[in-house]
């Protein structure tokens, strides 16, 4: 890859981040918490934009974030109140940026009349004449491709100020070294010392002492450091800011100057130049003329000179002062699916291994049977920590709903406060990927259907704005995400109604109101009377829901009239592994996932009943429970398994609707590895996906509650069996 | 590398290209080391920008041409060079010369 696209695409990578730390802190602030650093990281991240952009020349990004900054600044000095209408503006500024950013990368047009208005907005809560916006030379001299990345015109700068320094200004030493990696990013030490000059006043003093004699310099590696004395008002992080972009490719100290007179630290005066050119002449005696001397080491860091250096006499102190934010690389994600794959095939070959070991009749406390275990105890550490690589916490995708909830509240008419919480529950990455949808619809419709207009809500005596909350935890090996309103409930009567005249239901149909509730999953069915821009996108909840069980998911809902519903979507941690029962049934060998199971029984004759259309009831513990044989559900089988010949699986779906399944046997339980079936083959009713067994046979993994809503629907003509009927809710 | 730089410019003075960045260090540096052991003198005229890297390149010549007894002298430096020179703290080091 062109290594300018490069640090292009990663400039676009952090632009996203900066972005979600841009939104948080501005919901933070608005919700009261005005603290420093939650002011500073608001402004820090649209300055880390407009600094980026500039690198890149893409000036409409780098104005516009330079009118937001300016007045985010003025919220930082205090000269700016941040309330609530402050903020609604900067809310909306920071979505213009994210557009901004996007259109950027991706190109086409962004709304150059609301962004025109934002930029008014802005200026207009400054209430002050704008500083004059950066000159495109300043920002960026470069072509919008990178052609010419330098981004580091000259200006007319002093850098010794000779008015005095205001009464606040604290003096600083700055000590900073570049490493070769920080021009190679494309990162310019000169703009750096121009940046910190604007800070205040500076004193730039060179420490030349490590460059190495002119055949060994290699043009591209990093000699040169610098010891600046500032004198400013502003506080440390402002000064760190300005190194912000670099801080891995440099030494870095900042330290209040201690009653140091500037001009006092380090540098290099007559005697270092004398002692390089003396060193310089001691090298090329040993090596004259030599250009293949000294190969480039562009990375290394200088040799040593012997030259007596005072500028770099604190740096030991320097890991210390440095910034203790965590090392983090950029991986490629194909990389880490490769690893996860390898893994599979690891715990796959453990369990063929166990298998073997099995059948060669070893006994459980021989050497290699416990060593196997141990293999197996690390097998799953490792596979642990590989799908950990891949965990990331929700707020990634929790992070773009403010704004969604912005949008949909204005063209709704409704106010709305959006509450998260829970955004530091992780999940895998792919299942990340695939919640952004479901629940941006799902806020949609909380919004546009289950809220009610204002002067419902105040003839309710409901406070005027309405509530969405979107949450996340973790709860037994899964993901629980919920999205509940305060509005008005589902309208049951209208869900009825609405289902009978799309014929989705007899008019006669007896349903329970988590049964009627429940309509609104069915394909075809919506009840908004006129199809608005918000919901009517075609895209029902029946979508939704089946988006959530392709992940292997369940979605359930809860509603009572007149104070809300709420959704809960349950979600495997993890596409990748799945701890299962392997059953077998009508001679095939499957897999049940451990996490819908309840418990196992084995079925007395008495317990189990049939009512006559093909549906069998068993009585557990007082309750009767609908049967599934999972042998003729699968069609492996014709004839239904003597029930005491069995083993049933009594299990519970997104409803937290009971059944039980019948099987054969239980051969055990283990930890599989899915393998998608939909990928290698297609979609199969009643089954999610397949595995490898330890003795290399494939698997298949059923998908519960598929096979249970099909026996339902199987014996359809039986509606007393449905849940409707009492049976299955213990 | 960039076509102002030495080869087309007539006279004993190597012009410098106008930009002095990342990119044009290792062809500075080339066009220095052609012209080891003779008088050089680097005309800064055009000069728009100053980076580090060059400021490296430009620095160590000095010394050796300096070691080796010979001329190394900057001249006719732009304003944009003698602030670039300031801005990097290096204006004791590498003098400059009038044109």
């Amino acid at each position: 890859m062109d290594p300018m696209a490069a640090i292009r695409d990663t400039f676009f990578q952090e632009c996203e981040e900066q972005l979600g730390a841009l939104e948080t802190g501005l919901l933070t602030m608005e919700g009261g918490d005005c603290d420093p650093e939650t002011v500073n990281g608001v402004f820090r991240a649209v300055h880390s934009v407009k600094g980026g952009a500039g690198a890149f020349g893409l000036d409409a990004l780098v104005r516009f974030a330079h009118v937001f900054e300016t007045a985010l600044d003025d919220v930082r000095a205090g000269r700016l109140a941040p309330d609530g209408r402050v903020l609604g503006v900067m809310l909306r500024a920071a979505d213009a940026l994210a557009d901004l950013v996007r259109v950027s990368r991706d190109g086409g047009a962004t709304d150059a009349e609301r962004d025109r208005l934002l930029v008014e907005d802005l200026k207009a809560l400054s209430g002050s004449p704008q500083p004059q916006a950066p000159q495109p030379d300043a920002v960026a001299s470069g072509s919008a491709d990178g052609g010419d990345m330098d981004g580091f015109a000259f200006q007319p700068l002093r850098f010794e100020l000779d008015a005095p320094p205001a009464p606040a200004e604290q003096n600083w030493t700055v000590r900073f070294r570049p490493e070769a990696g920080l021009y190679a990013k494309a990162n310019e030490a000169a703009v750096l010392l121009r940046e910190l000059g604007r800070l205040g006043s500076a004193l730039v003093t060179l420490d030349a002492s490590a460059l190495p004699s002119f055949p060994d310099l290699h043009p591209e590696g990093a000699y040169l450091s610098w010891t600046i004395d500032l004198a400013t008002a502003q506080p440390e992080s402002a000064i760190r800011e300005v190194f912000e972009f670099v801080e891995g490719d440099c030494e870095l100290d900042i330290a209040p100057a201690a009653g140091q007179p500037p001009g006092d630290t380090g540098g290099i005066g007559d005697i270092d130049l004398a002692a390089l050119i003396q060193q310089s002449q001691a090298t090329m005696a040993a090596a004259p003329v030599a250009p293949g001397v000294g190969a480039p080491r562009a990375a290394e860091p200088a040799p040593d000179t012997g030259i007596p250096n005072p500028g770099r006499a604190s740096r030991p102190a320097d890991a210390a002062t440095a910034p203790a934010s965590k090392a983090t690389i950029r991986v490629d994600l194909d990389r880490v699916d490769g690893l996860i794959d390898l893994v599979g095939e690891l715990v796959i070959n453990q369990a063929m291994l166990a298998q073997r070991v099995s059948e060669a009749g070893l006994p459980r406390s021989s050497n290699v049977a416990l060593g196997l275990g141990d293999l197996e105890q690390l097998t799953r550490e490792i596979q642990d920590s590989v799908m950990a690589i891949r965990a990331q916490p929700v707020k990634s995708v929790f992070q773009r709903m403010p704004r969604l909830v912005r949008e949909v509240s204005a063209m709704t008419g409704k106010p709305v406060r959006l509450l998260t919480e829970g955004e530091g529950t992780e999940v895998d990455k792919t299942v990340i990927e695939h919640l952004a949808d479901p629940l941006t619809h799902m806020i949609r419709n909380a919004i546009d259907h289950g809220l009610e207009r204002p002067e419902d809500r105040a003839a309710a005596g409901k406070p005027a704005d309405g509530t969405v909350r979107l949450a996340a935890r973790h709860r037994s090996g899964r993901i629980v995400i919920e999205v509940s309103d305060d509005g008005g409930g589902i309208n049951r009567a209208r869900v009825r109604a609405s289902a009978v005249a799309k014929g989705l239901i007899a008019p006669d149909a007896v349903l329970s109101d988590e049964e009627t509730d429940n309509l609104i999953f069915l394909p075809g069915f919506s009840t908004a009377e006129t199809v608005s821009d918000i919901s009517g996108r075609g895209v029902g909840m029946d979508v939704v829901k089946r988006s959530i069980q392709a992940l292997g998911g369940r979605i359930a809902i809860a509603s009572r009239p007149g104070q809300g519903s709420t959704f809960t979507m349950s979600l495997p941690l993890t596409l990748a592994v799945l701890d299962g029962m392997v059953v077998s049934a009508g001679g095939q060998t499957l897999v049940t996932p451990l996490t819908a199971i309840i418990e196992t029984l084995q079925p007395r004759t008495g317990d189990v009943h049939s009512l006559g259309s093909g549906a069998t009831v068993i009585a557990i513990r007082g309750t009767f429970i609908p049967l599934v044989d999972v042998g003729v559900a699968l069609g492996y089988r014709a004839e239904p398994l003597d029930p005491a010949r069995g083993i049933t699986l009594l299990i519970e779906n997104e409803g937290c609707a009971r059944a039980a399944l019948l099987v054969d046997a239980i051969q055990g339980q283990r930890q599989v590895v899915i393998k998608s079936l939909e990928a290698n083959y297609r979609r199969v009713p009643g089954v999610a996906a397949a595995t490898i067994l330890g003795d290399g046979r494939v698997a298949l993994i059923l998908d519960v509650d598929a096979i249970v809503a099909a026996s339902r629907s199987a014996a359809g003509q039986a509606p007393e069996f449905t849940p409707a009927a009492g049976f299955a809710h213990v | 590398m960039d076509e102002t730089l030495g080869t087309h410019q007539p006279g004993p003075a190597l012009m410098l290209p106008d930009v002095l960045d990342l990119r044009a260090a290792a062809p500075l540096a080339a066009e220095l080391m052609a012209r080891r052991g003779q008088d050089t003198e680097l005309d800064a005229s055009r000069v728009r920008k100053l980076g580090g890297q060059c400021l490296q390149v430009l620095l160590s010549a000095q010394v050796c041409w300096q070691a080796e007894g010979r001329r190394f002298r900057v001249v006719a430096p732009s304003s944009d060079f003698t602030e670039g020179v300031a801005l990097l703290g290096a204006s004791s080091l590498l003098p400059t010369f009038g044109a």
